[in-house]
């Protein structure tokens, strides 16, 4: 798992989140994630294929997820139902988006999975045999993204 | 009278927000698909006059629906609305005879320029 990869990202969660919620989040730490590690209350998973393969993963809180949902709404959310799940789904899938665009200009041209959300507390997530490595990108008002990156080049690229 | 647009997102959050900006800028949403299957079935019952449409969908992407809407009808405008922005799926897409190419995020005049300038030619 190369920090390349993580950094495309880290740029697409900067730029989608400033213009979709109007706030550019500041990056924190990277780290290794164990093997094993328990998800945030709320998680969006994007599958990735072609030149690199594997999951993004990201995590926050249902609080944040509310604020979130509530910015791109424009209307505070009473429920978390399934508009509000289908916003938050959609700010994963820009992310990722963005960040294959970010990815071809390195020259690793993927592809995107729809995205699935995750909601639940003390939930265990694997990322099976590809080593992860979480950022967390922080904002003001909407709290902490934890962005999870499960990643590595296919064969067909490493030939 | 006002244009007929069929839209194409599978996040139901991407259809809401497209109708909204569509319907108050004077279009008429005339369907709304989840995915490109539905998409294509839903081209020859609504014969739209636009179609905006989403790449990354379950069932058929939509590169593979915009192939198979411009196959039945070569003079179909489709509009693609992604947040997959990269080069070789712009050229694709254009190849395949997509009239214009938005990158999600995108500002509401963005969409409304775009589905203006082609309906009014």
């Amino acid at each position: 798992m190369k920090v390349e990869y993580v950094m495309p990202f880290v740029q697409a969660s900067m730029n989608v989140m400033g213009q979709v919620l109007r706030q550019v989040p500041e990056r924190g730490q990277l780290s290794a994630r164990p093997q094993v590690f328990t998800s945030q209350q709320l998680s969006i998973v994007c599958g990735i294929v072609g030149d690199v393969q594997g999951q993004v993963i990201f995590g926050m809180s249902l609080a944040s997820a509310d604020k979130v949902a509530s910015t791109m709404l424009g209307q505070t959310i009473v429920s978390f139902d399934q508009l509000a799940a289908s916003a938050i789904a959609e700010l994963g899938n820009m992310i990722s988006g963005n960040a294959m665009t970010l990815l071809s200009q390195q020259g690793f041209k993927c592809d995107i999975t729809p995205p699935t959300i995750i909601k639940g507390t003390n939930v265990k997530l694997s990322t099976h045999d590809i080593p992860a490595l979480v950022i967390p990108m922080t904002s003001p008002d909407i709290g902490v993204l934890e962005i999870t990156v499960s990643l590595k080049e296919s064969r067909k690229a490493a030939a | 009278m006002a244009k007929r647009i069929l839209i194409t997102d599978d996040a139901l959050f991407m259809r809401v927000t497209l109708k909204n900006i569509l319907t108050q800028n004077g279009f008429e949403v005339c369907g709304e698909a989840q995915n490109g299957a539905e998409a294509v079935k839903l081209y020859q019952e609504l014969k739209p006059d636009l179609v905006t449409m989403d790449i990354t969908m379950p069932e058929m992407d939509g590169i593979q629906a915009l192939k198979e809407i411009r196959k039945s009808d070569p003079n179909a405008n489709v509009v693609m609305c992604t947040a997959m922005g990269q080069k070789n799926m712009v050229v694709e897409a254009i190849q395949s005879g997509a009239k214009d190419f938005i990158v999600k995020p995108f500002q509401p005049e963005r969409v409304v320029d775009a589905l203006t300038k082609l309906l009014a030619a």
